[in-house]
């Protein structure tokens, strides 16, 4: 028989259900979309951390920085002069807001022009176009600032205009006095997220002085970075900018981790759900199959029939899935890219970046998944003889025969998974080939345990339920094939949305848990002026005379450079009233304060992360001071949930020996009642002359403020659970419907019985109802399982974070409801049609 | 309960190609009697049952069953009559693969919604005169089709009906098999007093019939046995 027939009788049958060939396009769309979105969520933070991180540090070699991020310009002005080291400059690097660009965030580079040249090779033009135009002169101009051009024309900027720029509570009015533009595209989206100023007129905004954030360098040979850390006074620091700028990317690189894992589940769930569709519609056409291969056609070109068609389906549906995943992309990178610059990291530009690899990512989940669907189907339509082919009964025994041996594969892939989760957890990578597995695993599991629970539930309650109950259960274990297609795909579904929904309500009761405790106080003051930030001992002592107030936690809180992990919190305690969540100490809770009174230390979990440091006695670390490194014994380790280089806690006298400073920084007070609040705060305000810059919060603002930036990282998730449920739902429509062509005939026979409509609608309804029951029932294990592999190892790996998992009933109980729920919803659409079947014909066909 | 069809018209709509099936077409079938219905392939016969089944509705005319206007009830109507006043047997047993012998009998009483105790003695009597009582917890698809299309006949007769239609009852079975199912179908409808009304393409059925009827011309005209046996 020709092959053009065949097709031709293949599409004649899609064109006689459209409705049926618009689902499965839909179906397989809406995995690859979902599939695509979060990759291009993905690759553009990453791509907005490379470029808010590259800066334009390119060329050099080594950074002399301070230990709390500070210099004097004298260092500089003496490796020049007494070293002769020419190629060097000074550069100012700070974030700062610019009103005019909607209050985006850049990083302000003050540089010095004539150090530059041998330097760095900026190429600038200016608004005219003269092309190559000295830095220098652009930048003489008084109070000039340089800024992107592609910036500059997306805000309406021109030059002589007049820009704000915002840092803490200063505010400094600049002009634009000319352009970033480079003929390189990848130079010009680095400058989209800076300003380059004079390097005095840097100093001049910021409020620095004398001081500048640090030196560039390009060193040739050893000796002379020897001779450079020889002459470098206390507290000043050579390092490898290649070295200092990969510990900076790494931690980004948490968050892009846990993207990774994001995408790799929207991944799994984008090919079990394709599966699911393809296959479903796939075996409506048994029968016509059956009958082609009684009428003469030859076994290959049936396979590459079959095949064919559905590659073209799989073709439009990915293409399609395609440009709707770019759109969702495109919403989900902003919505991510304002969540790390408010929780992890200022990212200075945002793009939204669609990279060839996401898209053959996202194209080939489809075809993959489609192939795989229908390869089988496909063979077993040229295979069998073609009276089998007829009735479907064949294609169910032959999964009763392979029963065992799939439940057997499924538990051997199974425990070959959570061996590998165990032992392999190092290796990037394993633990989602390991989920993988457990969810394949999984799936091959499922027609064994739908069989057991269906038989269960009938033998449970064979007496009180009645024919119609008894039908929709043994109608789920008649079409096993199917069914448990979709009741795998269901679950996998339902158990990202359980794994996601442990994973942020774990994390969340952790962090309400760290904000009461450790951050605790009701009422927060500090200083709000970045350079001036010690509070009068006065304002302290006037605090603790107030009737309402129970206690006062005094500390300092700076900034400190570390070689290991960038910026780092370092904290010293006058009086300390909160409670720490200790992940390890190296003595009991009681005797820890007296181990910091010697000299140990406390470091936050990141900070032990960063650091590598072994949870175990006898356990220091080394960190730059103001005379230089000193190693410090480590007493602690405790949980903290604030991203960035870490924190460390030592004692006073400590902190003034090593880092210079015995100010009080902050206040944590504590009232007698949480009632007092408002009336304490307005107290305090009193005490506080204008000019000081204090700023005076209550603990619950800060509360709202931390959580709310912890609900918006979390949106990422959301919007992938949302995505789950769409996906699902569309998967489940898919095969209701494909399973209501096939009882077609069936429900001819209930109504021309006596059924009613809705007696009809019912059964499909329950039918639906019990397979997403059961998925539910199946889920709770695995989002379990992915919950502790999200929490335990991915957040832990990438975050180095530990939180306690907590799962209540609700959320077990809620995602079987869901399930189910998904399901009946699901099955609505069919339900009313298998109602409205007209029994005259489906009576009829034969 | 009489059966009138009166001034019948049916047409069916296949994808732009008109096919009338019944023309101004009235008939009577009377209560008690066993009437059969004879045609080639195709001219109606199973349209017929279905109209007086409330299956399908005429495009005109009227149906009356008893005092009841078929015709004119709304779907869920003439759903809950069927389910009261009509067994129905078709030549491919139309069993619920899923659901046992004895379920597969008593669905339409639950459907029905009367009372287990009601109906368990009446479906466990008929199972045992058509002997199948020993496998009303198998299958259907275990069972023969002769075995198949004795179930059906008890399903048919379990809720009572006044009035049995039988599809080609015995198109799909062998003729020894097919002989008997035509007896017990016969039988037990005499017995309980049944109207029965069976569509058939073989001429065997008329020795038990009462009434011999044939689709003619898109209506139904009566043969006297000389025109059948000539
Ligand atoms: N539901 C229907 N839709 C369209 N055409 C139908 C339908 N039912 C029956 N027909 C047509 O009506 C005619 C009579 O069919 P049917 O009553 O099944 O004949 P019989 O039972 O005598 O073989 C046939 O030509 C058939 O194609
Ligand atoms: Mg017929």
């Amino acid at each position: 028989m020709n092959q053009h027939l065949l097709i031709k009788i293949c599409f004649r049958q899609s064109r006689s259900h459209p409705l049926r060939t618009l689902l499965l396009i839909i179906g397989i769309a809406m995995g690859v979309a979902g599939v695509i979105a979060i990759d291009i969520a993905k690759t553009s933070v990453s791509k907005s951390f490379d470029l808010s991180t590259a800066a334009i540090t390119s060329e050099t070699t080594h950074q002399v920085v301070g230990s709390n991020f500070n210099i004097p310009q004298s260092v500089f002005t003496d490796l020049r002069t007494r070293l002769g080291i020419h190629r060097s400059a000074p550069v100012i690097s700070t974030h700062i807001t610019v009103m005019e660009l909607k209050n985006a965030t850049l990083t302000l580079m003050g540089i010095d022009p004539f150090s530059e040249m041998g330097l760095r090779n900026l190429t600038v033009r200016s608004r005219s176009g003269t092309t190559g135009k000295d830095l220098s002169g652009l930048l003489t101009h008084a109070s000039g600032v340089l800024l992107s051009q592609a910036m500059a024309s997306q805000y309406g900027l021109n030059q002589n205009d007049t820009i704000t720029l915002s840092f803490g509570d200063r505010q400094v009015q600049t002009v634009i006095s000319g352009f970033l533009d480079s003929r390189d595209g990848a130079t010009n989206a680095i400058f989209q997220g800076l300003i380059l100023a004079d390097i005095s007129l840097a100093q001049e905004i910021l409020g620095m002085g004398d001081d500048i954030t640090r030196i560039d360098l390009i060193l040739t040979d050893a000796a002379m970075a020897e001779q450079i850390v020889k002459r470098l006074p206390d507290g000043v620091i050579l390092v490898e900018t290649r070295r200092q700028n990969r510990i900076v990317r790494e931690l980004s690189r948490s968050f892009e981790t846990s993207l990774t894992a994001f995408s790799m589940l929207a991944l799994f769930m984008g090919i079990f759900l394709i599966y699911n569709t393809v296959s479903f519609s796939i075996t409506q056409r048994r029968k016509l199959n059956g009958t082609l291969r009684a009428l003469g056609a030859t076994r290959k070109t049936l396979f590459w029939t079959v095949l064919a068609e559905v590659m073209i389906y799989a073709l439009v549906g990915s293409a399609s899935g395609i440009l709707l995943g770019i759109l969702l992309g495109k919403g989900a990178v902003h919505a991510v890219c304002s969540t790390v610059s408010d929780m992890y990291f200022v990212l200075t530009v945002s793009q939204t970046h669609i990279t060839v690899p996401t898209l053959l990512k996202g194209f080939f989940a489809g075809i993959f998944s489609c192939f795989a669907a229908s390869v089988f189907p496909a063979i077993t339509a040229a295979r069998t003889l073609p009276i089998t082919l007829m009735q479907r009964s064949a294609s169910e025994s032959a999964l009763k025969k392979y029963l065992p041996l799939f439940t057997l594969t499924g538990m051997v892939i199974i425990g070959a998974a959570v061996f590998m989760l165990n032992f392999f957890t190092r290796q990037p990578g394993v633990d989602f080939i390991g989920v993988f597995m457990i969810f394949f695993g999984s799936a091959l599991l499922a027609p064994m345990v739908i069989l057991l629970f269906v038989r269960g539930l009938l033998a449970l309650f064979k007496k009180s339920w009645g024919s119609m109950t008894k039908m929709a259960l043994r109608n789920i274990t008649r079409s096993l094939s199917r069914t448990s297609v979709l009741i795998a795909s269901l679950m996998v579904a339902t158990s990202v949305y359980i794994g996601i929904d442990i994973m942020t309500s774990s994390f969340r009761c952790s962090v309400i848990d760290w904000v009461d405790s450790h951050i605790g106080g009701d009422i927060h003051v500090s200083s709000s002026d970045t350079l001036k930030r010690g509070l009068s001992p006065r304002l302290v002592a006037d605090i603790q005379a107030l009737p309402e107030v129970a206690g006062i936690s005094v500390y300092n809180i700076h900034r400190i450079f570390s070689r290991t992990s960038g910026e780092v919190h370092i904290f010293s305690y006058i009086t300390d009233l909160s409670t720490k969540k200790w992940s390890w100490t190296a003595a009991d809770e009681t005797q820890l304060t007296a181990l910091l009174d010697q000299g140990w230390i406390f470091v936050s979990e990141i900070f032990a992360q960063r650091n590598r440091i072994e949870a175990k006695m006898g356990a220091s670390v080394i960190i730059d001071t103001q005379t230089g490194p000193v190693s410090f014994r480590i007493a602690g380790i405790f949980r903290d949930f604030f991203m960035g280089g870490g924190r460390v806690i030592v004692n006073r006298k400590l902190m003034k020996q090593y880092w210079g400073y015995d100010d009080i920084t902050s206040l944590q007070v504590f009232l007698h009642t949480p009632k007092t609040v408002a009336p304490v705060i307005e107290r305090i305000n009193a005490f506080v002359p204008e000019s000081a810059n204090v700023k005076v919060v209550s603990g619950a603002t800060i509360k709202k403020g931390i959580l709310d930036v912890f609900d918006k990282t979390f949106l990422i998730t959301s919007a992938l659970q949302i995505l789950t449920a769409i996906v699902a739902l569309t998967g489940i429509l898919n095969s209701v419907m494909a399973l209501l062509l096939e009882r077609t005939r069936e429900l001819g026979i209930l109504r021309a019985c006596g059924a009613e409509t809705g007696q009809v609608g019912r059964l499909l309804l329950l039918e639906c109802g019990f397979s997403g029951f059961i998925s539910g029932v199946m889920a709770l294990p695995l989002g379990g399982c992915l919950a502790w592999v999200l929490i335990d190892i991915v957040n832990r790996r990438s975050f180095g974070w530990t939180y306690d998992m907590v799962t209540s009933p609700k959320i077990f109980l809620g995602a079987v409801t869901l399930s189910s729920a998904a399901a009946i919803v699901a099955g609505i659409f069919p339900a009313v049609r298998a109602g409205r079947t007209d029994i005259g014909s489906a009576l009829h066909m034969e | 309960m009489d059966i009138l069809l009166s001034h019948i018209s049916k047409t069916y709509d296949d994808n732009k190609n008109k096919r009338v099936v019944f023309r101004d077409m009235t008939a009577k079938f009377t209560s008690g009697l066993f009437c059969v219905i004879i045609g080639k392939s195709g001219v109606g016969k199973s349209s017929l049952l279905n109209l007086i089944s409330g299956i399908d509705i005429p495009d005109k005319g009227i149906i009356q069953i008893g005092d009841a206007g078929v015709s004119d009830m709304t779907d869920t109507q003439r759903t809950i009559f069927r389910r009261k006043h009509i067994g129905f047997i078709y030549q491919f047993f139309n069993l619920i693969p899923v659901l046992t012998v004895l379920e597969n009998v008593t669905l339409i009483c639950e459907l029905d919604g009367l009372s287990k105790k009601r109906y368990l003695d009446r479906a466990n009597s008929f199972l045992k005169q058509v002997g199948l009582f020993d496998r009303r917890n198998d299958y259907p698809d275990t069972l023969s089709g002769g075995e198949q299309q004795r179930v059906a006949i008890v399903r048919s007769l379990v809720n009572d009906p006044d009035i049995l239609l039988a599809d080609e009852p015995t198109g799909n079975l062998d003729v020894k098999t097919g002989r008997a199912i035509l007896e017990m179908i016969s039988d037990l409808a005499k017995k309980n007093g049944k109207t029965l009304i069976m569509a058939t393409h073989s001429l065997e059925a008329i020795d038990y019939a009462d009434a011999v009827l044939s689709v003619v011309n898109q209506t139904l005209v009566p043969l006297s046995k000389e025109q059948i046996h000539p």
